[in-house]
């Protein structure tokens, strides 16, 4: 007698009594569809932190500062020798100002724009491209050029593609659009990457007030700890104190977010995996009943030499089939709420957040909801195996 | 002739409690090859204990037991299992068919448990069926079929191992007396095409179909003879009662 024909046998049976199997099998599936639904959300949630990182790359260093009393600031210039001075590490550098402003095209307000100002070098940190017109330049942020460079979106969707030389203003203040950026989104989007504004710094820390924060890029993406250590130690110097500075690698910062992410995940996954292990011992109970309900049938298949062998297999593959079986539907039901997710999820939050079920956590459910079944079968299947032929026979 | 069943004093005890029950008292015979044996006695004669071990279903507490010249008490629960499915042909007096199965699978459990290959036991499985007249209800299960019908597929099942011993527990039991007969018949058939039977009933009248009849009392064996002789029939305490046995 082969497994291939115990399975058969197994699958006879299971079919023999749909409900019953249905319901043994109902917490293997919302267990098994748990677990998949949550490390998808979590996989889905780290590609997210990750490709909004991934925009400013993760050789970059942010850095803050803030003046201690008059004496002791960091000027702009300063930065920039100190970048100088660790070239061996540090590569370019650009000032930050974030505007909290709203940009105004024509008597129209548009408030989901990210607006910075930022130094010539941004560009190449960030990795974007002109497609038409011309980049910021050394002479505008000398000079205090009122020009700005703009996103994809907001070129295609206010100036129907046509946005270099004309004018917007960012917190009253009015600006000539001296460039337009490269699409970098798939698709063009309010709230998207490409929904962007770059000024010169100068001209925005006129507006904004001064530069606290630069974006700063290494050399080698192998020593950030030497990166971070140089920075540090040049602004320790400035600032005698290590209260008014902070230096953050986005590499750092991602690794950060990845692991609470991972920790949050695998802690869900891991109350969802407990509906697994009561799913196990559903069926161990189902299993035992059903060993009583088929004492008889096992005492003739003993007279008919059967080996305890063949009982414990035909019980055990039988409690393995009914899990794997619930494993699948669960599989099948957590790759559906994974769908409807994705798109609940990205409709709250306006935000594309794909709940991805990944093939290791499909095997993993998959292997871990037949292992229930062996080890949850295995007890009644033992049972099963060691009744006596005599009383299996008699019993009624 | 070769013994094929060898009782040799087997003694078999159960306890219960403190009290210690005597179920079979020394007790020794022998089945030949081709016999027609009916065991016989009342409930607690010992004729179930007996009936067990033939089987191999039990061991005897004390004795030997031969089965084909195998000592079957020196046997672990896996040889046991082998040589009920080698040696040995169960009828039931429930007819203990599976309900799941239809008719054909359930003649091919026994094979099954040999390791005969599928296509092969299909075949042979309804070579047995053919044999008991029930080749045309082989997708059946055994609900749909009467009682005597049942009985049928349950000795197709007995057979389809050729085995050495046919052992039927009360095979008319549950039948009435025409299908009972019937069954009866086809012990009959198998005897003479050869077969080693053995037939386990507390009725005299269906025990006088053997060949040959050993009865039982009290866990002992009180006639060992002919089925035929008129002693075979009368229990000594009965004789006693009635004033023997007219000469």
């Amino acid at each position: 007698m082969s497994i291939l024909e115990s399975v058969e046998l197994a699958v006879k049976n299971i079919v023999s009594s749909k409900t019953r199997t249905f319901l043994t099998m109902l917490d293997i599936i919302i267990g098994v569809a748990a677990v998949i639904v949550i490390v998808g959300l979590g996989n889905g949630l780290e590609q997210y932190v990750t490709d909004s990182f991934s925009g400013l790359g993760t050789n970059t260093l942010t850095v803050t500062v803030m003046s201690r009393g008059s004496t002791r600031t960091l000027s702009v210039d300063d930065m920039y020798a100190i970048v100088d001075e660790n070239s061996q590490y540090l590569d370019l550098c650009s000032p930050t100002v974030t505007m909290p402003g709203m940009v105004k095209i024509g008597s129209e307000t548009v408030s989901t724009t990210s607006v910075q100002g930022v130094s010539e070098d941004y560009l190449d940190i960030a990795g974007v491209t002109v497609s038409s017109g011309r980049r910021l330049q050394y002479s505008d942020m000398a000079n205090r050029e009122k020009v700005c460079v703009i996103g994809a979106y907001l070129d295609q969707a206010y100036y129907g593609g046509n946005a270099v030389g004309q004018t917007l203003r960012v917190g009253g203040q009015s600006l000539t659009i001296v460039g337009v950026l490269a699409q970098q989104d798939d698709t063009l989007e309010e709230g998207g990457s490409d929904d962007c504004l770059y000024l010169p710094y100068t001209t925005a820390s006129r507006i904004a007030g001064d530069v606290s924060s630069y974006i700063v890029t290494m050399r080698e993406e192998d020593y950030i700890d030497e990166s971070v250590a140089a920075l540090e130690s040049a602004l320790y110097e400035v600032f005698a104190s290590d209260d008014y500075y902070t230096v953050t690698s986005m590499a750092e910062m991602l690794e950060t977010m990845t692991s609470m992410i991972n920790i949050l995940v695998g802690v869900l996954a891991g109350i969802a995996a407990i509906s697994l292990v009561v799913g196990g011992i559903g069926i161990m109970n189902i299993m035992l009943v059903s060993v009583t309900e088929r004492t008889r049938e096992i005492g003739i298949r003993k007279s008919l030499g059967a080996k305890e062998r063949y009982i414990m297999e035909q019980f055990v593959i039988e409690a393995a089939c009914t899990s794997a079986l619930g494993g699948v539907i669960g599989i099948l039901l957590g790759d559906g709420l994974s769908a409807v997710a994705s798109t609940v999820v990205t409709r709250l939050m306006e935000e594309t957040l794909t709940v991805a079920p990944t093939l290791s956590a499909v095997a993993l459910a998959f292997g871990i909801s037949v292992g229930i079944g062996i080890l949850f079968g295995y007890l009644p299947a033992k049972k099963a195996a060691r009744l006596n032929p005599i009383d299996a026979l008699h019993y009624d | 002739m070769k013994a094929l069943i060898e009782f040799q004093e087997v003694c078999k005890y159960y306890h219960m409690g403190d009290t210690t029950v005597v179920a079979a008292d020394h007790i020794s015979f022998q089945v030949y090859q081709g016999e027609f044996v009916a065991i016989v006695g009342q409930s607690g004669s010992g004729k179930s204990t007996c009936m067990n071990i033939i089987g191999c279903l039990d061991v005897p507490s004390e004795g030997t037991y031969l089965l084909d010249g195998r000592d079957v008490g020196q046997m672990n629960k896996n040889e046991l299992a082998e040589i009920r499915n080698e040696l040995l042909g169960f009828i039931f007096q429930q007819y203990n068919l599976l309900p799941k199965l239809n008719l054909l699978e359930n003649v091919e459990v026994p094979l099954m448990y040999a390791g005969v290959p599928k296509k092969e036991r299909r075949e042979r499985a309804k070579v047995a069926l053919e044999m008991v007249g029930l080749a045309d209800k082989m997708k059946h299960r055994p609900n749909e079929l009467s009682g005597g019908q049942q009985q049928r597929v349950s000795i197709a099942r007995a057979l389809v191992g050729e085995p050495s011993v046919i052992l039927a527990d009360e095979p008319t039991g549950a039948l009435d007396s025409r299908t009972g007969r019937e069954v009866l018949g086809i012990l009959q058939e198998l005897h003479a095409a050869g077969h080693t039977v053995v037939l386990i009933t507390h009725d005299n009248s269906i025990a006088v179909q053997a060949q040959r009849i050993i009865r039982l009392e009290d866990g002992r064996v009180i006639y060992d003879g002919p089925a035929d002789a008129p002693e075979a029939v009368v229990t000594p305490r009965a004789a006693g009662r009635f004033g023997g046995v007219p000469s």
